[in-house]
């Protein structure tokens, strides 16, 4: 295998594995801008969607869009339920919000796991084939998912830039008491943010499940990351979740490509100690005003 | 317009306004003044809907709302410029300004407002695409008044409005407030700790002493009270 070769191969494994963080920071973010939990159930919607995908898809051989849809769909009732039954209780309450959010990762991790069994699935591919580029091989399959993050990453954007409810939620975020008194209502808000927070992580999770094997045990890694990510790039802030999550992405695609997967974890773990250390904000964070 | 009827409001076991009431007639300006703590801003919030009552009625129109939580009352015809402008500060002029109109969804009518309020506050203008928090204190009150106005209301309630501003700021921001009551007949209530200039845009005053009314009447009148003088105009 040639230079370039590798070098591309890491370049979008990189970009793919970035993509993916970044839309399950992005959810993790939101959530905490607006609801203040910090939620570590993130990546088990990761999950239940890369899930009901493989047994929509997989299993039982429905078409894509439809699959895509209905996975996404009863994951986002799932996290509206959650947030009724239990996070808007804890709704601005960030330590006891912290603590619910790792009962509910157990509660979902271990539903699945009886539901489902702890084997790992396999999805046949969305796509296959390859695009040549001047000699250079990319798999579509591994396109496909960098595209499709993209896609929903500027969705989203366009959404909170540029919509009423966007720009609620941007109000809520900011200035949740003076938000109400512009019309906004708060209770709906909160659920809106919530679900559509969950409806990213559902998304990263149909994304990878053809890429990855599908088991209950694959949400937790992307909830550290997720976590991790927006630490670097600034708590609450989407540009920084983008920043933040390919940065991680390509460190460990390249850590584990040119040298090994433990160096990898190390590298990034020094990347998050040296960006609290020296701009404790994050890297597009804004200081937290003092009350 | 407005009739507040014994309303009380406590902090806990802290009383904050005491068997308070007053009224707004339409296109009034109705200011209340009195020292930090007076409960003015209590009062505000309370009609508003942020504060609830513990007892006493509001009437809007005839109509009670203290009961009508506060994300619906704007649509009752009632804006709020709050004390501290509290502008969305990582939002632009323009979104600050749409928030504003939360309540409003006739797209054409929302575009006529802000031209009118753009009129009022051409600085707006040119500022619309910045970020509302890297606004001068002027202008983040221009900002906080156009996002109130937005919403189209009947009654307005300016807290504190000059709160913090150079002087000639506040002239304008005076100039403004009786522009924006003459052309629209809009009605006002004004809470401001700067007596004088409170007394002399309004047509009734309140003032406010430890949570009730100490003293109410024409504006021009209680300009010229010996007890207003000393208290609060310093004379």
């Amino acid at each position: 295998m040639s230079m370039d070769f590798i070098l591309a191969q890491t370049v979008v494994n990189g970009l793919m594995v970035g993509m993916i963080y970044v839309l399950m920071a992005i959810g993790f973010t939101m959530v905490f801008g607006i609801m203040r939990i910090v939620n570590f159930a993130h990546g088990e919607f990761y999950m239940i969607g890369a899930f009901l995908f493989a047994i929509l898809y997989g299993s039982n051989g429905m078409p894509f869009a439809v699959s895509v849809l209905l996975a996404i769909g009863a994951t986002a009732l799932l996290g509206l339920l959650m947030e009724r039954v239990v996070f808007r209780r804890f709704r601005g309450n960030e330590l006891n919000g912290m603590i619910a959010s790792v009962g509910v990762a157990l509660i979902l991790q271990n539903s699945a796991l009886l539901l489902w069994g702890s084997s790992a699935r396999t999805v046949p591919p969305v796509v296959s084939g390859v695009l040549s580029v001047g000699g250079i091989v990319f798999p579509w399959s591994r396109l496909v998912v960098i595209i499709g993050a993209i896609v929903a990453v500027v969705s989203l954007n366009l959404l909170i830039g540029h919509t009423r409810i966007g720009r609620a939620m941007r109000a809520v975020a900011q200035d949740s008491e003076i938000a109400q008194v512009q019309g906004i209502r708060v209770d709906v808000i909160f659920p809106a943010a919530f679900v559509l927070g969950v409806s990213l992580a559902a998304f990263a999770g149909v994304l990878m499940a053809p890429v990855l094997s599908v088991s209950p045990f694959i949400g937790l890694a992307p909830t550290l990351k997720a976590f991790v990510i927006v630490v670097i790039g600034g708590l609450g802030s989407v540009p920084g979740a983008v920043v933040g999550g390919l940065l991680i992405g390509l460190i460990e695609s390249f850590a584990g490509t040119f040298v090994s997967a433990s160096l990898s974890e190390i590298l990034q773990f020094l990347v998050v100690i040296g960006v609290v250390l020296l701009r404790p904000q994050g890297l597009l964070g804004r200081k937290e005003r003092e009350a | 317009m407005l009739e507040v009827r014994g309303i009380s409001v406590a902090y806990g076991a802290l009383s904050a306004v005491r068997n308070l009431s007053m009224t707004v007639a339409d296109g009034a300006i109705v200011s209340l003044i009195g020292s930090n703590g007076a409960g003015k801003t209590t009062t505000m919030k309370a009609i508003i809907g942020l504060k609830a009552v513990s007892s006493g009625e509001i009437y809007l129109d005839g109509e009670r709302v203290e009961g009508v939580p506060a994300s619906q009352r704007v649509g009752r015809g009632i804006a709020l410029s709050p004390e501290g402008r509290r502008v969305f500060p990582q939002m632009s002029v323009l979104d600050n300004l749409l928030v504003g109109a939360y309540s409003q969804r006739d797209a054409a009518q929302q575009r006529k407002t802000l031209d009118q309020i753009y009129g009022y506050f051409p600085r707006l203008v040119e500022r619309r695409s910045q970020m509302a928090g890297s606004l001068s204190g002027g202008e983040q009150q221009m900002v906080a008044i156009g996002r109130a106005l937005m919403a189209r209301p009947r009654l307005l309630l300016l807290d504190e409005p000059s709160l913090g501003l150079a002087p000639i700021i506040v002239d304008e921001i005076a100039r403004i407030i009786v522009e924006i009551n003459r052309d629209i007949g809009m009605s006002i209530i004004l809470v401001e700790q700067n007596a004088k200039l409170a007394l002399n845009l309004c047509n009734e005053a309140f003032v406010l002493e430890t949570g009730a009314v100490a003293l109410s009447g024409k504006g021009k009148e209680l300009l010229a009270s010996d007890y207003v003088r000393r208290a609060y105009l310093g004379i």
